[in-house]
């Protein structure tokens, strides 16, 4: 069969080389490229890239040298130390233990478990809104029924009840009880585009060329949504920060001798810290708000990389 | 043996609706066409949009669920699953579609469009691979930089031509063209059917053409058959068909075609118009109580039409024909 073609066009062995190289040269730029230009082109997505990034690098690694258990000691001689005394950079709070080093620690709990809880549930319901959008019929009626008892449960007494029954339960455990929760959005998000795009003729063609249905789901369909993946994603990472936040603020998130970003804020419960003692929850507040505006920024310069309408940044 | 042989196929799809989302009605999409295709022809499939074109082809290459009847290809009936797939079916029968942008993957390179079927199909090597995209995107009239390119750089003319070369990659026996040009305007459009041509001289491939236009249909086909509301209401060769027209709706296709010499414009309006009248008021002689067609019946060996059998033979020998 390979003749018949040889017969019928006048490229043959000899010109694949020089032809490749040619094609080469006239590529696109790939998508990574593409939201890299958008970056560049727009300064204040930039800075919120750079802080974000840089944050987490600097909380990720900066805990590595605090130890944990002797920070988190009782040592009453610093009692509500002010900011910037000697050795106590943003102060102490009511246990004289270094704002400063919880509020790193306390990052890096609470951004590692917004991060694992993004990638769990968000892997999760893009999985689930695929595969029942793609097959329709009887298993999208049965996944959407799961969908639907999943929603009627009262999310945050289901968690708080878990997290009580749950004897000894830490940050990993903590992720992953928050996951059972926090997939469905995103579910319905990628299921009803997934119903749109199984529609077009190029599924239809896939499935001609002899393409099973998994890659035809994931490779075929799923880089067609990455926009919207990726948009999703980001806010739902902005969004978890705030999950754990809430719950420990409450007192039924991390436990106590586990610092997070909610169990500082919590200080803000005792009147006298709101106005007198500000260092002790002020600096975790303020780092909320400002991951939050950042991350929902860079969420809106990638929604615009993925659409070609809106771009801002040079083709090339 | 005809390469594909249609028998009393019927694709009907389902209306749900009330507080039980029972099946209350459906929508006979088609409703009991027979036809065969013979080797190395081009079989024409004609009527107005919805009368169920696209869904035929669409069962032909296996991507409808039929409701009833049987395709028979090799004389196995590809209607069911497993036939298909022990075939490989599709390495043998492909489709080029109507919406040329929307039927390739806008994320995919044209390289690794053209080379889908070939990976499922003919596992060749990766240097071998990339030579027979080459050729394919060289018999289609494309160039090698294309290779490279997303589908949205290519204007809808070379699209459907990177559609076509996909379609001819596994040097298929027969290609569905679901409306292949009519997204085009005139002159591309000639250039489109003149290499689908060339390419079915050199490949000895068969085409199931589908279009609303029998002005189209008239440079591509053998033999064709209207299609109405989801059944056949003519068929016949090409000289049947637009020389002794019986059913009234093959003649108002047929004063559908656009007339080019504007000397005859008001002629071809007035027959139009006087065809117009004739459907209108003789609806009754022509389709049953429901308003559906009849039943094909035989007026010579190769044209049949949908009419009550006297009706007929009264027709065709106003119209000269031999009778059968
Ligand atoms: N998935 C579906 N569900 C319900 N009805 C459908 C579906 N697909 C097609 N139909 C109906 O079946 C009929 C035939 O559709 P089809 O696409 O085959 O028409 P067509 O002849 O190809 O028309 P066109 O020239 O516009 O492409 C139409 O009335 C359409 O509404
Ligand atoms: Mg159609």
């Amino acid at each position: 069969m390979a003749e018949n073609f040889e017969q019928h066009s006048d490229i043959s062995a000899a010109d694949l080389a020089r032809l490749n190289q040619e094609a080469q040269a006239e590529a696109t730029p790939s998508t990574a490229k593409i939201i890299w230009n958008e970056f560049k082109a727009d300064k204040p997505a930039m800075a919120a890239l750079i802080i974000v990034v840089g944050f987490i690098v600097f909380v990720m690694i900066g805990a590595l040298f605090i130890n944990t258990p002797k920070m988190m000691e009782t040592n009453i001689m610093d009692y509500f130390d002010k900011p910037f005394t000697a050795g106590f950079w943003l102060g102490a709070d009511s246990g004289g233990r270094s704002v400063a080093k919880q509020l790193i620690v306390g990052s890096r709990n609470s951004i590692g478990i917004a991060i694992g809880l993004t990638v769990i549930s968000s892997t999760f319901g893009i999985a689930w809104g695929l595969i029942s959008g793609y097959f329709s019929g009887y298993i999208d009626w049965g996944m959407q029924r799961v969908y639907d008892f999943m929603m009627m449960l009262p999310m945050t007494m289901m968690i708080i009840v878990l997290v009580t029954i749950i004897p000894h339960y830490n940050s990993v455990s903590l992720t992953f009880i928050f996951s059972i929760f926090y997939w469905e959005g995103t579910s319905r998000l990628i299921r009803s585009r997934t119903l749109a795009e199984t529609q077009k003729d190029y599924v239809a063609a896939s499935k001609t060329s002899g393409t099973n249905h998994w890659k035809i789901i994931f490779k075929e369909i799923m880089p067609n949504i990455s926009s919207l993946i990726i948009v999703d994603c980001t806010l739902s990472f902005a969004e978890n920060i705030g999950v754990e936040t809430g719950l420990s603020y409450l007192g039924f998130g991390l436990p106590n001798q586990t610092p997070s970003l909610g169990t500082m804020i919590a200080n803000a419960n005792d009147p006298s810290n709101i106005t007198l003692y500000w260092w002790t929850w002020l600096p975790a507040a303020l780092e909320i708000v400002v991951l939050c505006l950042s991350i929902s920024y860079i969420g809106q310069v990638l929604r615009r990389a993925a659409d070609a309408s809106q771009r801002q940044g040079a083709a090339d | 043996m005809s390469l594909i042989e249609i028998k009393d196929l019927k694709v009907h799809y389902p209306i749900r609706s009330g507080f039980w989302n029972r099946v209350t009605d459906s929508v006979k999409a088609v409703d009991g066409i027979t036809f065969n295709i013979e080797a190395g022809e081009t079989y024409g499939l004609v009527g107005e949009s919805g009368s169920g074109k696209s869904t035929t082809g669409k069962s032909v290459v296996g991507l409808e669920k039929v409701t009833s009847g049987s395709i028979l290809y090799n004389g196995k009936d590809i209607t069911k699953k497993e036939n298909r797939r022990k075939l490989d079916y599709n390495r043998d029968v492909q489709m080029i579609f109507q919406d040329s942008l929307s039927s390739l993957n806008p994320r995919k390179r044209i390289e690794d469009i053209i080379a889908e079927p070939l990976r499922n199909f003919e596992h060749l090597s990766k240097d071998d691979e990339k030579l027979r995209v080459l050729q394919l995107l060289n018999i289609v009239g494309l160039d090698a930089d294309a290779l490279y390119k997303y589908p949205h750089q290519f204007s809808g003319g070379q699209r459907q031509r990177i559609g076509v070369a996909r379609a001819v990659a596994t040097n298929p026996k027969l290609i569905i063209a679901d409306e292949p040009v009519s997204a085009l305007d005139l002159s591309v459009q000639a250039q489109v059917l003149n290499f689908m041509k060339k390419i079915q001289r050199e490949f000895g491939i068969s085409y199931l053409f589908i279009s609303h236009d029998l002005g189209v249909v008239r440079h591509m086909c053998n033999n064709i058959a209207i299609m109405n509301r989801g059944r056949l209401v003519e068929i016949g060769t090409r000289e049947d068909i637009y020389n002794h027209p019986l059913h009234i709706y093959t003649k108002r296709l047929l004063a559908a075609i656009p007339e080019t010499n504007v000397n005859q414009r008001a002629a071809h309006r007035a027959s139009r118009l006087a065809v117009e009248k004739i459907y209108e008021d003789q609806q009754s002689k022509y389709y049953d109580e429901d308003g559906m067609a009849y039943p094909l019946v035989q007026v010579s060996p190769t044209h049949s039409v949908a009419l009550p059998e006297a009706i007929a033979k009264q027709l065709a020998s106003q119209e000269g024909e031999v009778q059968a």
